[in-house]
């Protein structure tokens, strides 16, 4: 990672909320706890003497949890939280998503069929909220995750007027 | 809009109950429950009892045809169709007539008999572009099918021309049967000859070989035939199965082929594609031209060899592109790049994708190979097991022009008003797009990908399967790519500098 190679196309212009972070390390911590209860009951239930995986799960389920709150916790967040970003455009909306395999979508304005608003659970406890941006193509979907709920109402609002503004019927 | 409610319903032929009671469309559904009970009381009663079931199942067949019949109706109104059916929740389905994207009349065989034919009648359901809607007229009168289809697609031209004067003052009936056809292609009875090597039309015999054993399992022992064995050394006899079944296999291929082409013949009359094909079963299928977007010309394996393609139309809204958008169902590849070159401006040769893209297929291809080569060499040291060191090494070796093979499929190509991509390495697509087809840009990098400098572009279009890919071009080709191809729009994407 010394000198990364230059990204193939611009890099949109907005990073999200930085409530991201906090969301994305709780959905670390979550995993994180399953993968343990998961790994203690193993531990606990198997008997020791059923040959030899149940030393495999003695010692590959906790390094399993450890990896798993290393990247989930430390790592992940902080690398998506600097990979993803996005934009509004004149013309189009850009999103950069991913961590190690990068995504970016653009779809021009023109051609949205349908703007929504998703808030899950956990994105409502950190005022968070998705906006997804839907268009006749079911591979042509723009998510631009984790943003303000306010932010959020507000580009969905936006996009929404201007789409209609600028439709064009021809897909 | 009407109400629905109100619009007085026309039904479909009584003949179709005959139909349905003969193929048991109805009593389908419970074939797997009259088996359960077969299995189950064993069917040891005799004649008796087959009988029973057989009257039976004839008469709830009859019965659930009767019932479908009953409660169904259509009826085409100003903006809509509308199909009512259902006995106990009634559905009303209304869809608007601009929303039709293709009507389709087939004949199936026994339809024929009566001169009746079904009528499928395709409808874009809005941004998910998977769950596109089907209305199914199921048993008209093949004048009413036709009259249905011609009402429909002309309305609908009406609708979706708008305020287009030539529209208006082609009145309302003008049936699209009276404009000028124009035949664009035409099928020739030796492109059959191709059939065999066609991996779907191989896949015909096949079946019927399946289906045929499975039969001889079923008959009791003592109707089998006790057949001499012929006193021939094993070799002999082994060869002359194997030749006998490869002409078995390429008959029945270029028969199966025959059914679902005879025929065929793609016409161009007004603003809509028309193509009709079958033997047994007549399809009539229509497409609007206006909605074209794109073509794919596939080739598989063998129809490289020999230079056969096959072309479909990409239609937005229409879904299913390999069947219902079929230009060229089978035939010489110049025929079909001449077709797809009708319908979409060629943006010019391919550009081949950098060596990068080679080292990665190459890689990729023999990764699989690799692994197991490890595990086998651990294998061998561990406890001098070599088969798994063997599968190990032949697997690397075949991966390799694999590997070479896929890369030599991709290319791309971009031009003023179109794009082209393609890849696949058992069946080569080569699809064609309009710049306006897109209605998004994707560019996709892993870390392998960017290490190398390459991405992945997949332009999403709404029709076909929804995205066509450019896979590993490279990194600093993309935003000009998807700049030439679809227009200033795109330009969001040109890096900085």
């Amino acid at each position: 990672m010394s000198s990364p190679p230059p990204a193939p196309v611009r890099e949109p212009a907005w990073s999200l909320s930085r409530s991201a972070i906090s969301l994305w390390v709780a959905q670390g911590v979550i995993a994180a706890l399953v993968e343990a209860a998961v790994v203690a009951a193993l531990i606990v239930f198997v008997p020791g003497d059923a040959g030899w995986w149940p030393t495999l799960v003695r010692w590959g389920g906790p390094a399993l949890v450890l990896v798993t709150v290393v990247l989930d916790i430390g790592v992940q967040p902080r690398l998506r939280y600097r990979v993803h970003r996005w934009e509004v455009t004149d013309e189009a909306v850009y999103t950069l998503t991913g961590w190690l395999t990068r995504t970016w979508t653009l779809v021009p304005i023109s051609r949205i069929q349908t703007v929504d608003v998703t808030r899950g659970v956990l994105q409502q406890v950190f005022g968070l909220a998705t906006v997804a941006v839907l268009t006749a193509s079911s591979q042509g979907t723009v998510r631009i995750p984790h943003l303000g709920a306010d932010v959020a109402r507000r580009v969905a609002d936006d996009l929404a007027r201007r789409a209609e503004l600028v439709r064009d019927e021809a897909t | 809009m009407i109400d629905p409610v109100e619009v007085p319903g026309r039904r479909t032929s009584a003949w179709v109950l005959l139909l349905h009671t003969i193929t048991f469309r109805q009593a389908r559904a419970l074939v797997p429950a009259a088996l359960a009970f077969g299995a189950t009381r064993g069917l040891d009663g005799g004649a008796l009892t087959v009988v029973a079931l057989v009257v039976g199942v004839t008469l709830l067949s009859l019965l659930g045809a009767a019932v479908t019949w009953w409660r169904f109706s259509y009826a085409d109104t100003e903006t809509a169709m509308v199909v009512t059916r259902g006995l106990l929740s009634r559905s009303v389905r209304t869809v608007p007539l601009d929303r039709v994207r293709g009507v389709e009349v087939e004949a199936p065989a026994l339809h024929r008999l009566f001169g009746l034919v079904r009528v499928r009648i395709d409808a874009a359901a809005g941004s998910t572009g998977g769950t596109e809607e089907e209305l199914l007229v199921d048993g008209v009168p093949q004048a009413e099918g036709d009259r249905l289809r011609a009402r429909l697609l002309a309305r609908r031209a009406r609708v979706v021309a708008g305020d287009v004067a030539a529209a208006g003052t082609e009145g309302a009936v003008a049936p699209p049967a009276e404009e000028p056809e124009e035949e664009i292609a035409r099928f020739d009875r030796r492109w059959l000859l191709y059939a065999p090597l066609v991996g779907s039309y191989l896949a015909v015999p096949l079946a019927a070989i399946g289906a045929l054993f499975r039969l001889l399992d079923e008959v009791p022992d003592r109707f089998v035939p006790d057949l001499d064995r012929p006193d021939l050394p094993d070799g002999t006899v082994a060869a002359g199965a194997v030749a006998i079944a490869v002409v078995l296999l390429a008959l029945g291929s270029i028969v199966g082929s025959a059914v679902v082409n005879w025929g065929f013949r793609l016409v161009r009359r007004g603003g809509s594609l028309i193509a009709v094909r079958g033997l047994v079963t007549r399809r009539h299928t229509e497409l609007e031209i206006d909605r074209i977007r794109g073509c794919t010309v596939s080739q598989g394996v063998g129809m490289r060899l020999v230079g056969a393609a096959r072309a479909s139309a990409l239609v937005t809204g229409l879904g299913d592109a390999a069947r219902r958008g079929q230009l060229l169902p089978l035939g010489p590849h110049a025929e079909a790049w001449s077709l797809a070159g009708r319908l979409v401006e060629h943006p010019g040769p391919l550009i081949a994708h950098p060596p990068a893209a080679r080292r990665r297929s190459v890689v990729r291809a023999t990764a699989l190979g690799l692994l197991v080569l490890v595990a086998g060499a651990v294998l061998t040291a561990l406890h001098g097991w070599w088969p798994v060191l063997v599968a190990g090494a032949v697997l690397t070796a075949l991966g390799v022009p694999l590997g070479l093979a896929r890369y030599a499929a991709l290319g791309h190509a971009a031009g003023p008003r179109s794009f082209a991509v393609r890849s696949g390495w058992l069946v080569r697509e080569h699809t064609v797009l309009q710049g306006r087809a897109v209605v998004g840009w994707q560019v996709r990098q892993s870390v392998v990908q960017r290490r190398a400098g390459l991405v992945t572009v997949l332009a999403c279009v709404g029709a076909g399967t929804g995205g066509y890919a450019a896979r590993d071009i490279a990194a600093d080709e993309a935003a000009a790519f998807a700049r030439t191809a679809s227009g200033s729009w795109a330009a969001t994407l040109t890096p900085y500098g």
